[in-house]
């Protein structure tokens, strides 16, 4: 589904960011993991056609995707408040995303009601903006938002950082429910190595830019992560 | 702890991004504030002679004092739309082990260094020195000119409340157009007894306790207030509202360019800038007052057809050249979203059509000019709606700085969309209507004129497709550049 190939990306001659080859099938959940300025960002915004790559490219579903558009369509993604808008309250921007994406307004009540759970009645109804929510409670609206309009690829950075425990749970259930029962291809990064372990098919380490690790995920996944990252590697 | 706190506000004035902008806004910004710095002090020293020669057999103090109302009215004005008031660079000290007087002192007391108050000063400093050299007693100038200060800064206080109520703000403004339109008219002049408690407080040194203690009881007031809700920027940000989302579902019949348009009505209500600027766009409309009225350009034809096209074109210009900017916060989610740039420019335009359908609408009064002044701002309508829209557009695509939606703009700190681009851009605004107008005018007669500038505008129309593909190409190659910028942390 995505391929890919030769991508690097360098500011000022500093390269953060440089995938030789990565192909991700459809219909993985697939974990990136890595510390602070490890590219885990900037790898998603390059997938978003958000910034420009140095060199190489990336193919979404055979679309090269910082030249032509047609990725747009079937491709979805939460990154940060700032996909967001703020003015609006949560049902509005619902609703502007589904027509964006060509979903009526029933279509999007539809699929919303089914995240109640997850909303846990701090969403819907109430009557604020989403400026005035909290983090966490933006970063529900944002990620259920990405879920309009039956996306094949959905991309979520740091989609359990600021969410409540029950919150947590919700969302790993609901991302893998999204892999493994409707096919969707979902791209996450995260901090936290339990949560990815538990909701991730295979995991990919970035370090300073470069993949050092690609892992599918097994019981032994987890112990791995953590040598890696406390140093101690176990051979 | 003070000498910390000024130690910071140093690295806060120079190390801001707006410090660190283009050489050529830096000198700009110098020279408007010295332009008004400067006007101010000539003012201030002319005040004096025009005031004697204006009204001869009156003491140009007690003129000045009959007139002081209406200054410190304006200034209030100005303060409202343009004072911002110092709150968040406060938040990091919250948490620090810092009395909370004196943070609060030091916030307080830091606003008496605003322009705003300077520009009294500006003002009233040369005035005294005119009114000393003429040898009016010096306890009385000096305790005058004290006083005004003192009330000058009270106006600072006030106008820290009232940026917390809409009402207030709007009282304000009903009261200082009724006082006008009666002294005007010559029903009732207000100014005359608070003429005389400004001439009384002149005469009656020791009365200057009145204004230090309207100064005091204010920044009490504020003080008590802030001291309440420490939690500072929650005493100036807004509360939060209860949302009363309006059915916009009527503009659907829009068809694809809806979404966008429904989008673009509720940016313009439910966000303090925007709101500002459609204020100010409001206030284009009296432009015409200024030329209409002066027989001086009642011959210059190519200074009224650029004035009539101020008239319609206040919201068009004002919104239009920040177009993409306003959606600077959210605008990686559009980017990454599935939307033509056509549909959203199309958008854009149509906003700025109406908004001119309707300063057209609200123009009419103007047919009391005559029939040439409204032809004039008729054919400055269709200009605007057909060739102005694109300019502005095609600026705003060049335009890439990030805009904080719910923050009002700051006076002389905020260079939101003033750049020099945005100057060259903005300068075939002016010269085209008057050029397009002038030309014809001064080859056959005022009625080619007319039709020229209103037939540019219907010939923009036509060619509508060709300049939205023009300017969505700029958007197109200034993506990565635009989405950069616009996520710069302010």
């Amino acid at each position: 589904m995505i391929v890919t190939t030769n991508l690097s990306k360098k500011y000022n001659a500093v390269e953060v960011l440089n995938i030789n080859s990565l192909d991700i099938p459809k219909g993985q959940s697939f974990g990136l993991v890595g510390n602070n300025g490890a590219g885990k960002t900037t790898y998603f915004s390059l997938l978003l056609d958000l910034i420009q790559p140095t060199t190489g490219q990336i193919k979404n579903n055979n679309v090269l995707v910082h030249e032509s558009e047609d990725w747009k369509p079937f491709t979805s993604a939460f990154i940060d408040e700032s996909f967001l808008i703020g003015y609006l309250t949560a049902e509005e921007y619902f609703y502007f995303i589904g027509e964006l994406r060509g979903q009526n307004k029933s279509d999007v009540d539809a699929l919303v009601a089914q995240f109640e759970d997850f909303f846990h009645g701090e969403i819907l109804n109430q009557k604020k903006y989403l400026r005035d929510l909290s983090k966490g409670n933006q970063k529900k609206a944002g990620i259920v938002a990405a879920l309009i309009g039956n996306p094949e690829v959905i991309i979520l950075d740091e989609p359990f950082a600021n969410l409540d425990p029950t919150t947590q749970i919700r969302l790993k259930a609901i991302i893998k429910d999204l892999a493994e029962k409707k096919g969707v291809t979902v791209l996450i990064s995260s901090h936290d190595l339990l949560h990815v372990t538990d909701v991730c098919e295979r995991i990919v380490v970035l370090e300073k830019g470069k993949i050092v690790k690609d892992l599918i995920t097994s019981k032994e996944t987890l112990k791995e992560l953590e040598a890696h990252f406390s140093g101690v590697e176990v051979e | 702890m003070i000498k910390q706190f000024i130690r910071l506000e140093w690295k806060q004035f120079f190390r801001a991004s707006y410090f660190q902008k283009g050489l050529a806004i830096k000198i700009l910004l110098i020279l408007a504030a010295l332009y008004f710095g400067g006007i101010a002090i000539f003012m201030g020293i002319g005040l004096f002679f025009i005031l004697k020669k204006a009204i001869p057999d009156v003491d140009p103090i007690v003129s000045a004092n009959n007139f002081l109302i209406y200054w410190f009215l304006f200034e209030m004005l100005i303060r409202y739309f343009m004072q911002q008031l110092p709150v968040m660079n406060v938040k990091p000290l919250m948490t620090i082990p810092i009395k909370r007087n004196t943070v609060i002192h030091y916030l307080l007391g830091k606003t008496t260094l605003s322009f705003f108050n300077f520009l009294s000063v500006f003002l009233f400093l040369p005035f005294s020195i005119v009114l000393l050299i003429k040898g009016y007693p010096i306890l009385n100038v000096a305790l005058w000119f004290l006083a005004i200060i003192c009330l000058t800064l009270s106006i600072n206080y006030l106008n820290f409340l009232v940026n917390k109520s809409n009402t207030v703000f709007y009282i304000i403004v009903v009261v200082l157009f009724a006082a006008i339109g009666l002294e005007y008219y010559g029903i009732y002049a207000l100014s005359e007894p608070i003429g005389v408690a400004f001439n009384t407080l002149y005469n009656n040194p020791f009365l200057i306790v009145v204004p230090m203690a309207l100064l005091v009881t204010l920044y009490y007031l504020n003080f008590k207030y802030i001291k309440s809700g420490f939690y500072l920027d929650d005493a100036v940000s807004k509360k939060v509202k209860e949302v009363n989302a309006t059915d916009l579902s009527w503009m659907n019949r829009f068809g694809s360019i809806a979404p966008f348009l429904k989008n673009d009505m509720k940016l313009i209500w439910r966000n303090a800038r925007p709101k500002q600027v459609m204020m100010m766009s409001f206030l284009f409309l009296f432009y015409g007052l200024i030329f209409y009225t002066q027989e001086v350009y009642r011959e210059m034809p190519a200074m009224l057809a650029f004035a009539s096209m101020f008239v319609t074109g206040g919201f068009l210009m004002t919104f239009g050249q920040l177009v993409p900017s306003w959606d600077s916060e959210y605008y990686k989610m559009l980017m990454s979203q599935n939307i033509p740039y056509r549909k959203y420019l199309e958008s854009k335009w149509y906003l700025m059509v109406v908004a001119v359908a309707i300063s057209f609408v609200l123009s009419t009064p103007y047919l009391y000019f005559g029939w040439e002044i409204f032809g004039m701002i008729a054919a400055g309508a269709l200009f605007n709606i057909g060739l102005n829209s694109f300019i502005t557009l095609f600026g705003g695509a060049l335009n890439r700085v990030p805009i904080e939606l719910n923050v009002k703009a700051k006076a002389f700190s905020n260079t939101n969309g003033f750049n020099p681009t945005q100057m060259l851009i903005a300068l075939p605004k002016f010269l085209l209507p008057m050029g397009l107008f002038y030309i014809p005018y001064k080859l056959i007669n005022f009625e080619a004129g007319l039709i020229v500038l209103a037939f540019s505008g219907v010939l923009g129309i036509i060619f509508k497709g060709f300049f939205l593909s023009k300017i969505e190409q700029v958007y197109q190659t200034g993506k990565y550049k635009t989405i950069a910028a616009f996520g710069e942390k302010k």
